[in-house]
């Protein structure tokens, strides 16, 4: 198993903190933005193909959490949110060849003698450009393949449980559990790619409900219900 | 201490080194990330959110709108473009009632309605709110200051595929006749994911 995939339900935690900033530190935003650039300059969208960006990858938040899920399991929980980001983006553009390791130490070492060392500045606007609209049109998942749902509102279903992959959209808690269907999603929804486990061609999603008793016995609260939606691939009739 | 001020500092400095870089060698311009960042101030924010459920709370009309259909209840007002756009493409609205509690988490990751909400606080993103939210909701919200009693139905979204749900909460007593301006400014994005009432200022 993976750990980053069993979040949800670990026990013996302290309270949770309610720190209500989205950054907590200045640099966060820089990466959060270079982030938001690779998504909108992601070769898998039809109009990057005309922008003049040296960037030719594919990246979408399932390579940024294929990144994450891959990491030392204790190692993830060492690093706050965006130092994950830091070191998965930074590690992408080193292995994929755009920057060297040494660029990447010279110029830490330059900005570590001054922070205040303002960035280059110029490049080609049609970049930003694209950048922007990706935000505003968004890479929705939804597709025009139809398929017959295998289940309908009512139905109880049990979630499978495949062998863990380097990239799962299936919470770790749910494996094995029985839930009904709340609601079918019209339509079929493919992901970024196959994640190996059931996932990635255009499928149904469903709303499940479980009884927070049924998957947590009696560590959890009364009159709890959990939903969640649930890819078709990941689900099967119950035996 | 000081082992901290280092951490921060040198991951200051790398991802000024990385931004860098990037620009230098043509994969983003030297204003991309400004760019983006002021998307986030101006433009998609939790102030979004405010204006559609203080709408919901002046309108009940548009409230049954909004839980039936949210893209289209929102695409009825004014906006900036791109409220169907990244982390909105398919976006769903949930209502607090006297009997029901809805709490949004992502328990393996970070998913979050964009468009109406804007970024993340780093308590959604906080490894032990995901892992407890699910399992432990009450006592999770009882730290944040909400108290949900046994009696009211408490159900936890988990968003682990393409909805992005927000919370439409209960309007406080004490804003009858309020405008919907006027509620717009009491309405905070942790009140959108069910982590906490919408009070009025004292």
């Amino acid at each position: 198993m993976k750990l980053q995939h069993y979040i949800g339900g670990i026990e013996g935690l302290e309270p949770s903190s309610f720190e209500k900033k989205v950054f907590v530190q200045p640099w966060e935003e820089r990466i959060f933005g270079i982030h938001v650039a690779m998504m909108g300059l992601s070769n898998h969208l039809e109009a990057v193909k005309s922008v003049p960006t040296k960037f030719s990858s594919f990246w979408t938040w399932g390579h940024l959490r294929q990144g994450a899920e891959g990491m030392n399991p204790f190692d993830y929980f060492k690093y706050r949110y965006y130092e994950k980001w830091l070191g998965g983006i930074s590690g992408f553009f080193v292995e994929s060849g755009y920057v060297t390791e040494e660029e990447l130490s010279t110029k830490t070492e330059a900005y570590l003698a001054n922070l205040n060392t303002p960035f280059p500045s110029g490049g080609e606007p049609t970049i930003d450009e694209q950048i922007m609209e990706y935000l505003r049109i968004g890479d929705s998942p939804a597709c025009d393949v139809e398929a017959q749902p295998k289940f309908k509102v009512g139905d109880t279903v049990t979630v499978r449980n495949p062998p863990p992959v380097d990239h799962c959209k299936l919470p770790g808690y749910l494996r094995t559990k029985q839930g009904v269907v709340d609601e079918v999603y019209e339509g079929t929804y493919n992901y970024y790619f196959p994640t190996g486990d059931g996932v990635g061609d255009p499928m149904p999603i469903y709303n499940v409900v479980f009884n927070s008793h049924d998957i947590w016995e009696s560590i959890t609260e009364p009159n709890t219900k959990i939903y969640v939606q649930i890819f078709e691939g990941y689900l099967e009739d119950p035996e | 201490m000081t082992e901290n001020v280092d951490r921060e500092i040198y991951s200051a400095a790398r991802v000024r080194a990385l931004e860098s870089l990037l620009i230098e060698k043509g994969i983003i311009t030297g204003e991309t990330v400004d760019k983006v960042i002021e998307f986030f101030e101006k433009d998609m924010g939790p102030f979004n959110g405010a204006r559609i459920v203080a709408r919901a709370w002046v309108d009940p009309d548009f409230k049954e709108r909004l839980l039936a259909d949210t893209p289209s209840a929102i695409a009825e007002m004014s906006f900036p473009r791109g409220m169907a756009g990244a982390e909105g493409e398919n976006m769903a609205a949930v209502a607090n009632t006297p009997d029901v509690h809805n709490l949004i988490v992502c328990t393996m990751c970070s998913c979050y309605p964009w468009p109406v909400l804007g970024l993340p606080p780093y308590w959604f993103k906080d490894p032990t709110f995901r892992a407890r939210a699910i399992r432990e909701p009450r006592k999770v919200l009882k730290e944040f200051g909400l108290d949900v009693s046994e009696s009211v139905e408490v159900k936890v979204w988990d968003t682990s595929a393409q909805i992005r749900w927000f919370v439409l909460p209960e309007r406080p007593e004490g804003t009858e006749g309020w405008t919907e301006e006027q509620l717009a400014t009491i309405i905070t994005p942790e009140s959108m994911q069910g982590a906490a009432r919408v009070v009025v200022p004292a």
